[in-house]
């Protein structure tokens, strides 16, 4: 059989393109890596650790651009249709599909999660025959598995917005609303207070949590160092509330049997 | 192939190969003129028109939608649904056109006569480039402008309505809503370089396009596989990803619209090795599509 160069020629071809980007891709890293790093540190999603995720988001992101923001609004007026026919499966699908195309905005985070946690453990108990005759540890158990399915969904909108406040609150309410866990519901509103432009409000749960669960010294000095950071003025103090956080430390110092000596000096 | 194409391919191979060995000069002139005719052709066709038309549309829509913004703030959502419009329409505009505009030449043999007389290569497919890339431009200058006036319209409303809500000046900055435009005009210019480049190889335009999509989702996914190498133990798999990272231009990098719709800032120094970055892959994608059609057979 004779040998025909030219019938490798496309070959040929084929490898030195791609040659020639390898070199081309090597050479822009430079130019290309500053300009990366900066925009992915203000796009969380560009850096989730869940390749699905991210795969799912790259290809919305390149396709739909800001389409997503609309796309996403279709559906969640589809989610409320279904909410309203307190139909579980669809609701749960539409919850996520919705955040999946646009995991932007919180609002969509939180809402669904709050159908998730609050409205369907009450439709499989009126599914399962009503209040009266599921018993309580049933109605347990549902409570549980929804605010599962809740707190897991709040922790992928984390993978989103790593640093949003309101996400550890959603969450911590879960626990302490739905799941009576004060503890747990403690510890994530104090990563809640912890975020940069957490509501104050947050900090002084925190307090109010530790008090509950009988940890006051650890409540008396999270308040007094929350009171040093907190306005005093303007318009900040009517949501910071700097004296009903001052009249709890001095609660807690009677609780506590601190000396007036002692007792904390604005 | 018929034995009247092959001769036909031979005597244009051989013209072609005359003209680039330096007897006919290389000329902005002939460029601008096959760059100017890809533009006529371009505008004249219903698929230009129809996207074009669809994405004004769109545009202008926008602010009916606005009932719709359950997750953000009115503009931020009328600057999205801008931006969704703009990268739509515009990557389905850019793929489809190219390869429309290049195998009409080859199907309709026009090709032939063009490359039959001292034309370069390079000539042809820069001039195919830069006609799609004008045709591109006046779709993104049409979205955009509609967009600029949409939200200065919005927000000039809004500021009557809730003038405390505005005490800080504009919330939408217009300079950078502009330069995202451009940036993208940017990313569908390397995206025409890219489709030039698959169809100088390819036979069918159906080809073209389909593999022109997948190398658009394959470059917004760029970035995985630039993040993941790092981190693959295995040589075998991880060679074949670095090999992705590099062969393919990151399209991630030029979604600067996020910033603009929210009003967070471009900085600049970002937006200039986007650019830069666009304009370099321009020229490899297009130096590698005049090699690639250069050692094809017409």
């Amino acid at each position: 059989m004779k040998f025909d160069l030219a019938a490798f020629r496309p070959l040929r071809t084929g490898l030195v393109v791609v040659a020639a980007l390898t070199v081309a891709g090597l050479a822009l890293r430079p130019v290309e890596s500053p300009a990366w790093e900066s925009l992915r540190a203000d796009q969380p999603a560009l850096k989730l650790d869940s390749i699905q995720g991210a795969l799912g988001q790259g290809v919305t992101v390149g396709l739909l651009g800001g389409f997503r923001a609309i796309v996403a609004d279709f559906f969640w007026l589809k989610t409320n249709s279904v909410w309203g026919d307190n139909d579980l499966p669809a609701t749960q699908t539409y919850v996520h599909l919705v955040t999946a195309i646009d995991p932007r905005p919180l609002y969509f985070w939180l809402n669904g999660s709050r159908m998730i946690a609050y409205d369907m453990p009450n439709w499989r108990i009126q599914a399962a025959g009503g209040y009266d005759a599921v018993p309580q540890s049933v109605q347990r158990k549902f409570d549980e598995e929804q605010s599962a399915v809740a707190v897991d969904y709040l922790k992928s909108g984390l993978g989103y917005h790593p640093d949003e406040p309101l996400l550890y609150i959603e969450i911590a309410n879960v626990y302490l609303n739905r799941l009576k866990d004060n503890a747990t519901a403690a510890e994530y509103y104090l990563k809640a207070a912890q975020q940069p432009d957490a509501p104050h409000y947050a900090a002084r749960i925190y307090a109010e949590l530790l008090r509950r669960l009988g940890r006051n010294r650890e409540a008396y000095d999270w308040l007094k160092k929350t009171y040093a950071e907190l306005p005093k003025g303007g318009d900040a103090s009517f949501t910071a509330l700097p004296d009903v956080v001052l009249e709890r430390i001095r609660e807690l110092e009677q609780e506590l049997g601190i000396p007036e000596s002692e007792a904390y000096q604005p | 192939m018929s034995s009247g194409t092959s001769s036909s391919s031979s005597r244009v191979g051989h013209t072609a190969g005359a003209a680039e060995s330096g007897r006919v000069p290389f000329s902005f002139a002939r460029l601008r003129l096959i760059a100017g005719n890809t533009f006529l052709e371009a505008v004249r066709q219903k698929l230009f028109n129809f996207l074009l038309l669809l994405a004004v549309a769109l545009v202008a829509s926008a602010q009916f939608f606005r009932e719709f913004n359950f997750g953000s703030s009115e503009l931020k959502f009328i600057a999205d649904f801008g931006f969704g419009a703009l990268v739509f329409f515009g990557s389905t505009l850019t793929i489809a056109t190219t390869a429309q505009l290049f195998f009409s030449e080859i199907e309709n043999r026009t090709a032939l006569t063009l490359l039959a007389k001292p034309i370069w290569r390079s000539e042809f497919i820069f001039g195919k480039w830069l006609g799609v890339f004008a045709v591109v431009g006046v779709f993104c200058a049409v979205t955009i402008g509609l967009l600029l006036g949409l939200l200065f319209y919005r927000e000039n409303a809004l500021m009557n309505l809730h003038p405390e809500a505005f005490e800080a000046g504009r919330i939408v900055n217009y300079a950078d809503i502009l330069l995202v435009g451009v940036l993208q005009w940017l990313k569908f210019g390397v995206l025409t370089a890219i489709v030039l480049l698959i169809a100088s190889f390819s036979n069918t335009n159906l080809y073209t396009v389909v593999t022109g999509f997948f190398v658009l989702v394959i470059c917004h996914l760029q970035y995985l596989a630039r993040d993941a190498y790092g981190n693959i133990d295995n040589l075998l798999v991880r060679l074949p990803v670095m090999l992705i990272s590099y062969v393919f231009p990151n399209f991630q990098l030029f979604n600067l619209a996020d910033h603009a719709a929210q009003g967070a800032g471009v900085e600049y120094d970002v937006a200039a090795r986007v650019g830069l970055y666009g304009l370099a892959y321009i020229a490899v994608m297009g130096g590698l599509a005049v090699y690639s059609f250069r050692n094809r057979e017409i």
